[in-house]
């Protein structure tokens, strides 16, 4: 792993371990009502500060932190075209089978390819440093799998080429 | 080893509290119940279960005196339990709420409680004969956020607060006819009921956990952004001291003397903090091992699962050079601890304490033993 991925996402894990500190918190705006304040955003106070850590223009992840909800969004590399469609398919597949990640946003934050929602009942079940792994594992193998996907979209036309030109031999 | 007791009681517990005896315990297992535990000869055994609310119990406290229980919860409501026979009878109080009650503290006297709520407002309760309820005066306006928490002073009437607009206050809570005039002696210039005597300005974050010490001359309280305040004096010219801790933020803190506070958190383990003899306060040490392992690339959680339905299927190898991960924090408790409690009668040193979590234990905890702590009792 380049060095500067790992810089990256050593920076990600600490900013995640401070910022998970989520607390049980009803609304205060609504009655009887237990909403992540994160995305409600109805009392400024309840909002900590958000943090970007970019690793260059087309990588970057924004943690935004309240008192009972935090909210990380990512920004994938994408070098190209085919880079560009293949994250946005690959991250609408994820989207949607949202349920089955229970930490993922079915929809990601404007200007970002992907978001997961952690809420103080995330952290009452799972383990807060199990939660910090996956989020990491999953950015360490979102650019292994869109590489991959990459090179075998790009193998796969070569040899459709050959087999197409073939006939005009 | 600190810890001479460890119970999982429940998944998660959001509070505790102890019966007078110490024989009895009742927790909030995460949901609308309370139970109630007794130790039976080594074995927990559950005696009690109260319903009577509908939403998440938020705080819990019984008396030692008049053996009350207090329940506040987030559905708005609050309820004194009376043991009547074998059964434990709700008396619905009149809060007057319209948000839900997030903490809850009889008065060391008894005859009064406080409940602080999402609808920045503190309800002071008292019980009304005539009716048989209890009904509360409101402080209104005073607070900008959630009050978080409430303590009181050992004369009864000031009561300290702690909101998550960062700010912690003292209000003077004197009730006509509940409050008889011998009982305030000095503090008669108290005279009006809501009346703010000291707002203390000094976190940038919110503000949890505020304890008065025994002898209610210094007050604590911390904040999210891991600090914890000692204030000295508290009048017309406090003296305050931050004392910044290394680790994740603290959620709640526990007198054990005059000179020594033990502060629980996110972080989960205790944390000892103590006055010198000039009265400097400072971090000491924690309280029982702290693990330090690295919790190593196995992944066995549901989401790892979830996970590798998505990725896994063998194709990237066990890569060596992934970045390491995340340590486990604590030792006793393996998530966050949200509420102390002594363990011991009052007016003596508290030699004992319990804390619970997130985790669902109850850890009793003791000082004997600790000699670099009794220095300091």
């Amino acid at each position: 792993m380049a060095s500067t991925l790992r810089l990256y996402l050593t920076c990600i894990r600490n900013t995640l371990e401070a910022a998970m500190c989520l607390q049980n918190f009803p609304c205060q705006e609504v009655e009887r009502h237990n909403k992540p304040e994160v995305e409600l955003k109805t009392s400024p106070e309840l909002l900590l500060n958000p943090v970007l850590i970019c690793r260059n223009e087309a990588e970057k992840c924004l943690i935004e932190t309240s008192i009972n909800s935090l909210r990380i969004s990512l920004k994938v590399k994408q070098a190209d075209e085919l880079e560009n469609i293949l994250t946005k398919k690959f991250l609408r597949f994820l989207s949607m089978r949202a349920e089955a990640f229970q930490v993922l946003r079915r929809k990601p934050v404007q200007g970002y390819d992907i978001s997961f929602l952690i809420t103080n009942y995330h952290c009452e079940e799972m383990q807060k440093h199990k939660l910090i792994d996956f989020i990491v594992q999953f950015m360490e193998d979102i650019d292994k799998e869109i590489s991959e996907l990459k090179m075998s979209a790009n193998t796969r036309g070569r040899l459709v080429a050959t087999e197409f030109l073939k006939q005009f031999i | 080893m600190a810890a001479i007791s460890v119970h999982q009681f429940a998944p998660c517990i959001t509070c505790h509290a102890w019966s007078p005896d110490k024989s009895m315990v009742a927790f909030c297992p995460n949901n609308n119940e309370v139970h109630i535990y007794k130790l039976f000869e080594d074995k927990w055994e559950k005696v009690h279960t109260l319903q009577k609310h509908d939403q998440i119990i938020s705080g819990i406290d019984w008396s030692t005196r008049t053996n009350r229980i207090v329940t506040a919860s987030q559905d708005r409501n609050s309820y004194v339990w009376n043991l009547e026979g074998s059964e434990w009878v709700p008396t619905l109080v009149i809060l007057r709420l319209n948000r839900a009650a997030l903490c809850v503290q009889w008065s060391p006297k008894e005859n009064k409680f406080a409940v602080g709520s999402g609808a920045k407002t503190v309800c002071v309760c008292y019980y009304e004969q005539e009716n048989n309820w209890w009904v509360s005066k409101l402080i209104r306006k005073r607070h900008d956020s959630s009050v978080t928490s409430v303590s009181w002073h050992p004369n009864n009437i000031l009561l300290a607060t702690t909101s998550t607009d960062g700010k912690c206050r003292v209000f003077s809570t004197l009730i006509k006819g509940v409050d008889s005039k011998e009982s305030n002696g000095s503090t008669s210039s108290y005279s009006k009921f809501g009346e703010l005597i000291i707002q203390l300005d000094l976190s940038l974050s919110w503000a949890f956990g505020v304890k008065w010490s025994p002898s209610g001359n210094t007050l604590a309280y911390v904040g999210h952004n891991s600090m914890i305040y000692f204030v000295d004096d508290v009048g017309p010219s406090p003296l305050a001291q931050n004392v910044a801790c290394r680790d994740l933020p603290l959620r709640d803190v526990l007198f054990v003397s005059e000179r020594m506070v033990i502060g629980v958190g996110f972080d989960c383990t205790p944390m000892v903090f103590a006055a010198d003899d000039r009265g400097i306060w400072s971090f000491v040490r924690y309280l029982g091992e702290k693990k330090e392992t690295s919790s190593g690339s196995k992944y066995g959680s549901q989401f790892s699962e979830a996970f590798g339905k998505f990725y896994g299927q063998s194709k990237h190898g066990m890569n060596n050079d992934s970045v390491e991960s995340s340590k486990i924090r604590g030792g006793v408790h393996e998530n966050c601890i949200n509420c102390i409690m002594p363990l011991g009668e009052c007016g003596t040193l508290i030699r004992r304490f319990s804390t619970s979590g997130l985790d669902g234990r109850v850890v009793i905890w003791d000082l004997e033993g600790q000699q670099d702590l009794l220095d300091y009792m």
